[in-house]
């Protein structure tokens, strides 16, 4: 039950900094996610349902904020939190390198994803124009904010046990 | 050192499965309802829902803004300083006031002279969200449903056309910048009046398709809506031609178009709801 809640709170969280925030820390159009980025921690942190569970809502927040299609960015960060839940076990060793390099492979491949998707569903756009200027971009962003932003959320999401330093943290 | 792991539930591949499945449900159902379906209505409810996080957000981030538009203008302001310094604070306070009501008062009259040229009704309205994410050229604006806003309808700025309205809440609505992947407006350039359609892209850049290429296209000509389709009045300013290119296996030259609106830092914008009712100017006998 405190489970949820804290993962409601925290997807409510990213929604709020993704409307209220993002759009001002957008640089030459490209804005962070940080939907994303608490799918991959919610999962690192929870586990692979958790993670996928966590990722379908948050996914489907995305798309109703937004003015495309309904349901692309939910299947997406679906798989993505269920894909790096599964790598929770081994997540919390010592060192953040292993965390955010989870983040950067999954900003790519959610942006790849994501985009393919568009270009299916909408038929517009291309691809690899897409790949240069948004999904490289952005995933760097993301890992950026990460650095800042995944300990405090881990620490929030993992109360059941003590966090005293980032390294123990990452 | 490793920590214990979280004891978390083993992996279920089946709810991966049906969350997969629910989302390609839902992808469905959106593209083969209505626009007063059940996922539409949810989005205009959820829009509405997070309007006030996103105006105090655009009203917490002005100084962001603000700081960054006074360092660039530095360069200009500096010979200025010593003069400046003689002022007092709150006479600068208010200067500051004054020219910010000053440069919202001269980019109104603007747009309402630009309207009024056209012959065109509108509503005046003021930007309260940008872009939330990276995919997206979507600016939110303070007007909706209850003010008479429809999907579809156009968006200028001060200087051309802007977008046009792609969501509708109840007090607010989405607007598709043309620089946005989706958007195509159906245009013509002014001396030629070759046509085409303007699209826009993921990077932002404005090209112009489906040009004959028996026709002359110069740098610099400007590039209007054509009034094709209905969705666009015919006559307003999308931009000028940047650059032309004839590849030698493509079917059109490849034309790239600057906007001529400023889609950057847009604070309000005049969405046309169509065309003015003309006063019966006939005879009255």
């Amino acid at each position: 039950m405190r489970r949820g809640l804290y993962t409601a709170g925290a997807i409510l969280l990213a929604v709020l900094l993704q409307v209220g925030l993002a759009p001002a820390l957008s640089l030459g159009g490209v804005v962070p996610n940080f939907l994303l980025l608490v799918t991959v921690t919610l999962a690192l942190v929870e586990g692979p349902n958790w993670g996928a569970t966590a990722g379908f809502s948050a996914g489907l927040l995305f798309d109703l904020l937004g003015s495309g299609p309904i349901g692309p960015m939910a299947l997406v960060l679906a798989v993505v939190g269920y894909v790096a839940g599964m790598l929770s076990a081994n997540m919390f060793a010592e060192g953040w390198l292993l965390p955010l390099s989870v983040l950067a492979i999954a900003s790519v491949v959610t942006g790849m994803a994501y985009g393919l998707l568009i270009t299916v569903f909408v038929g517009t756009g291309s691809f690899w124009q897409g790949f240069v200027s948004v999904v490289l971009p952005e995933a760097l962003y993301n890992v950026a904010l990460g650095l800042l932003l995944y300990p405090v959320l881990a620490r929030f999401l993992r109360r059941d046990r003590p966090m005293n330093t980032f390294r123990r943290l990452a | 050192m490793q920590t214990p792991g979280p004891e978390n539930s083993p992996a279920r591949p089946a709810l991966l499965v049906a969350l997969v499945v629910l989302a390609l449900i839902v992808t469905t159902i959106y593209a083969r309802e209505s626009d007063r379906g059940p996922l539409h209505t949810t989005r205009s409810a959820v829009q509405s829902m997070v309007r006030p996080v996103e105006t105090a957000g655009t009203w917490l981030t002005t100084p962001i803004r603000a700081t960054s538009a006074w360092m660039s203008s530095l360069g200009v302001s500096r010979a200025e300083v010593a003069e400046l310094r003689a002022q007092n604070g709150e006479l600068r306070r208010r200067n500051a006031e004054l020219e910010e009501a000053r440069q919202e008062n001269e980019r109104l009259r603007g747009l309402v002279r630009l309207v009024e040229a056209q012959k065109l009704a509108s509503l005046g309205a003021r930007v309260i969200g940008r872009p939330e994410n990276s995919w997206e050229g979507v600016i939110t604006v303070d007007r909706g449903s209850a003010d008479g806003v429809k999907v579809g309808m156009p968006v200028m700025g001060a200087d051309g056309l802007l977008g046009q309205t792609v969501t509708v809440a109840k007090h607010s609505a989405k607007v598709r910048l043309i620089t946005d992947q989706r958007s195509g407006v159906a245009s013509m350039l002014q001396s030629s009046r070759a046509e085409g359609i303007v699209r826009g892209s993921i990077n932002g850049q404005l090209t112009m398709d489906f040009v004959s290429k028996t026709a002359t296209v110069t740098p610099g000509e400007v590039v209007l809506t054509s009034g094709m389709g209905g969705v666009f009045p015919k006559g307003l300013v999308v931009g000028e031609v940047l650059d032309v290119s004839a590849p030698a296996n493509a079917l059109y030259p490849l034309i790239k178009v600057r906007p001529t609106a400023k889609l950057q830092g847009i604070e309000e914008v005049l969405i046309l709801t169509g065309p003015t009712s003309a006063p019966d100017v006939g005879s009255t006998e």
